[in-house]
This record gives C-alpha cells, sequence and structure tokens, in this order.
C-alpha cells in the first residue's frame, strides 16, 4: 500500500474524445477513488481532447511535488511525445517555479495487466475451454511511433506463454496485423477478444465492433446503450466473444497508485 | 459565472431558472459533471464552456468546497484560470504558436494562414452559437483577431471564464478548414 502524500498532487492524464461521452469517465472515476482514500493533497485529471486539457493540468494543482500518471496503455506517441511536449516536460523529473514534476509510467506497463487481460478473457466467455479457444487482445496501434504496439505484443507474447489458450494474438486497428483480419489470422471455432484499451469508448466499444464485422456501423455510446453487448456473436460457424475494455476495472486506481511508487522506488529519478 | 448563476448558501442553477421552481434538486458535487456532460436535446457536450448548458435543474451545495468541486465539473479548469489571472500569472499562448507545435495528423494546421484562421475563430469560437470564453489570446504577437466583436476579449464579471490558448477541438477545426482550403 502507498503511504500518504500530504504535500504531493497526483495529476491523471487521458486521451479523452469530442465525440465519445464515455472515453474520459474511467479516468475520473479512477480519480474519484484515489481521492476517496486520501492518499494524495490533490487529484485531478486533464485530457488531450477534452477540458481540462493537458494545457491546463498544472495550473489546477498547487503542491510543490506532482506525479503524473498516464492513464494510457501504450508508451508510444501519447506518453513519449505529446503529453512531455504538452506539460512541458524535461524527463521523468522535471523541476520548474518551485515545483517538483515526476512523470510515471503509463498504466499499460503495469505487471498487472496480464491478469486484468485474463481475467476479462474468463469473464466474457465463462463456459468456452480456453484450450480450444483463440484469444485475440486489439490496440490501436499508429504508424506515428513504433512502440505504439509493444505493450500489445507483450502481453502476448506473456499470455502464450501460459499455455492456456489454443493461440493467442495481438491484432490493431492501424497497424498489421489489422483486427479486420481476425478471420483469417485465427483458426479456433471460440474467438474471444478483448481491447487492451482505458475505457469502452469511441474505439473499442463503437470502432472495433465494425472492424471485427459484428456491427454494420458504429452504435450509440455504451453508456447510451439498453444492453452491453450480447455475446456471442455467431459468425461464419464461429462464436466470437467481445468484452468490454480492461481500463474499467475498478482495480485500476490501485495499479495508478502502484505506478507512482514505482516510480519512488526507483533512485535514479529521485535524486536531487 | 458562464450559463451559471450563483446563490446564497452555495446554490447553483442554469441562469434562464432563475426563480423557477419544480426544478431537480442535486447535493452532491460530482453531478455537475453529469448534467454538463449532454445539452438539452441529448447530445454529448465536448466543449463544456459552450452555450448548451441544460437547464431543469439546481444544486444546493454544503460548502464551499462542494461549490468548487461542482464549478470545476461544469467549467474545468476556470477557477484557476481566473485566480491565475487576477495573480498576473496566467501564461497566454498565440494561436499560431499552439498550431505551429501540433504533430501528426495535426501538423497539417501549421500551413493554416492569418485570413483562414481569423475566420475559423469567427465560427467556432463565436460566444452565440460556440463558445462563452473570453478569449486573451492573438492570433500571432501583432495579429489580433479582428472577426469577433472587442467584448470577446475583455474579461468581465466576478467569475469570467478565460481562454489562454487554443483548445484542441479548435486545433481540430483548423485541421479540417487546412485540409479542405489547401490546393
Amino acid at each position: 500500500m502507498i503511504a500518504a502524500k500530504p504535500h504531493s498532487a497526483l495529476l491523471l492524464l487521458g486521451h479523452g474524445s469530442t465525440v465519445n461521452p464515455d472515453s474520459s469517465g474511467p479516468t475520473f472515476t479512477h480519480a474519484d477513488e484515489i481521492k476517496r482514500r486520501g492518499v494524495f493533497a490533490e487529484v485531478a485529471c486533464a485530457f488531450w481532447k477534452e477540458e481540462p486539457s493537458f494545457r491546463q493540468a498544472l495550473t489546477m494543482v498547487e503542491s510543490p511535488e506532482v506525479y503524473i500518471v498516464p492513464n494510457f496503455i501504450s508508451e508510444g506517441y501519447f506518453t513519449q511525445k505529446i503529453i512531455p511536449r504538452e506539460l512541458e516536460l524535461a524527463g521523468p523529473v522535471t523541476r520548474r517555479e518551485g515545483r517538483t514534476l515526476k512523470y510515471c509510467e503509463p498504466v499499460g506497463s503495469h505487471a498487472q495487466m496480464t491478469e486484468l487481460l485474463l481475467h476479462r478473457a474468463r469473464e466474457v466467455a465463462p463456459g468456452v475451454d480456453p484450450r480450444v479457444a483463440s484469444l485475440v487482445i486489439v490496440g490501436h496501434g499508429t504508424s506515428l511511433n513504433e512502440n505504439s504496439g509493444l505493450a500489445v505484443k507483450e502481453q502476448v507474447a506473456r499470455i502464450a506463454q501460459r499455455g492456456v489458450y489454443a493461440e493467442v494474438l495481438g491484432m490493431f486497428m492501424e497497424e498489421e496485423p489489422f483486427v479486420t483480419d481476425w478471420r483469417k489470422l485465427t483458426s479456433a471455432a471460440n474467438v474471444i477478444v478483448v481491447p487492451f484499451f482505458v475505457s469502452d469508448g469511441l474505439h473499442s466499444y463503437q470502432d472495433i465492433p465494425v472492424l471485427l464485422g459484428i456491427e454494420a456501423e458504429p452504435g450509440v455510446a455504451a453508456s447510451r446503450a439498453e444492453v452491453f453487448r450480447h455475446n456471442p456473436h455467431l459468425t461464419g460457424g464461429r462464436s466470437l466473444y467481445y468484452s468490454s475494455a480492461i481500463g474499467t476495472d475498478p482495480f485500476f486506481a490501485d495499479v495508478i497508485l502502484d505506478q507512482v511508487a514505482r516510480f519512488d522506488s526507483q533512485p535514479i529519478f529521485t535524486a536531487a | 459565472m458562464g450559463e451559471l448563476i450563483i446563490s446564497e448558501g452555495y446554490e447553483l442553477r442554469h441562469h434562464l431558472d432563475a426563480g423557477r421552481e419544480g426544478l431537480t434538486l442535486y447535493t452532491a458535487p460530482g453531478a455537475a459533471r453529469e448534467i454538463a456532460l449532454y445539452d438539452e436535446a441529448g447530445n454529448y457536450r465536448p466543449l463544456k464552456t459552450a452555450p448548451t448548458l441544460r437547464r431543469g435543474w439546481r444544486m444546493g451545495l454544503g460548502a464551499i468546497g462542494d461549490l468548487q468541486e461542482a464549478l470545476e465539473g461544469f467549467y474545468p479548469a476556470m477557477l484557476a484560470a481566473r485566480l491565475a489571472h487576477q495573480n498576473g500569472k496566467l501564461r497566454v499562448t498565440p494561436l499560431r504558436e499552439t498550431l505551429n507545435r501540433q504533430s501528426g495528423m495535426y501538423a497539417i494546421t501549421k500551413k493554416m494562414t492569418d485570413e483562414q484562421a481569423n475566420a475559423t475563430v469567427c465560427a467556432f469560437c463565436n460566444s452565440t452559437s460556440g463558445c462563452l470564453k473570453t478569449i486573451l489570446w492573438q492570433i500571432a504577437p501583432g495579429i489580433p483577431i479582428t472577426t469577433l466583436p472587442p467584448e470577446k476579449s475583455a474579461p468581465h464579471g466576478d467569475f469570467p471564464l478565460l481562454c489562454a490558448e487554443g483548445c484542441n477541438l479548435l486545433v481540430a477545426r483548423a485541421r479540417e478548414v487546412v485540409k479542405q482550403e489547401t490546393p
């Protein structure tokens, strides 16, 4: 458990969306839970596509020490380029105007992600024997940063190593292998797809179902749907199970706090 | 503040609901974020300072801290901007600087001309249908916004909503304009 930090602020950064109302929800929910635990003097959220913006983020907290945790899956374009640029961070530690800004690793690089992905897979297809099922982990992927797909690839390797599922594959929206090709790429009759995303937002709830072919067009936002989603989807003789994004799991509040504790445990970053 | 009226006893409601009875009462400050999420027609409001706050509710809050949290839900980061402005510490960024640092899909906005920028700001940021914030930035140093009335750049009232830098929604609109209008 993390020790109380009465002189520190926690800043949680999310992507947010200009079109989907559910994108920022989990980030706010995790922030509310961390506030409730009273670990930090202040807790605030900021977003790339919503308000408060990344540019406004540091105006919202006053503490002399600010831990910045990206609620992002990948150590990629956003965590390596956009966030440092928008918050004017010099590296893991930035000292500016009497404050120390501590830039932590994104939630997606936490060791517990493997368990959370497996938990989602079991939860969405409870009666399916994993030994005869294909497990697909879906990420965004982008040509803008070669590391963007790395988080998915690492999780695929870890899960495959356990030998629980007949096969484990990583697929992407915007880089190869494309999620649209899942029928060709998987071989089992039961295919379980878990979106490695922080929210049931535009990509995981509306875009990927279209790419998978289980929806003809992007439907309404998850919070506006009467039923989250019916499983399985029977298509071409296969049963496809599509789960909600892992970032909605309440355990993410602990993951965020762990990323702060992990930052503190690395002496190279905290030396004055 | 914006479309809100703040009354004694930490009460909040839409200014057009002043004196109206039968409003739905909320007492938890967190409800502000939910109220601000959709407009009257049920459309998502990505820009919280758009003049589309829905009506029919009031918030009865117990303490100043709850009031601050609710105002943060309605108008994120605006209290901090006001305080920084009062203390002379609000950093204002010209639009040109914002556009010039964009990358990826927004890098194209670097090509936006001052004329296009002025027209885009007028269409997107005007207080009638766009955004209620007072714009403190210029297109570029020495190149003011000429397409909006002067009062759009003059903070007024006790709780002005202040825009210190063009938002991501404006940058996204700039991208569309440049893509459409660049040969």
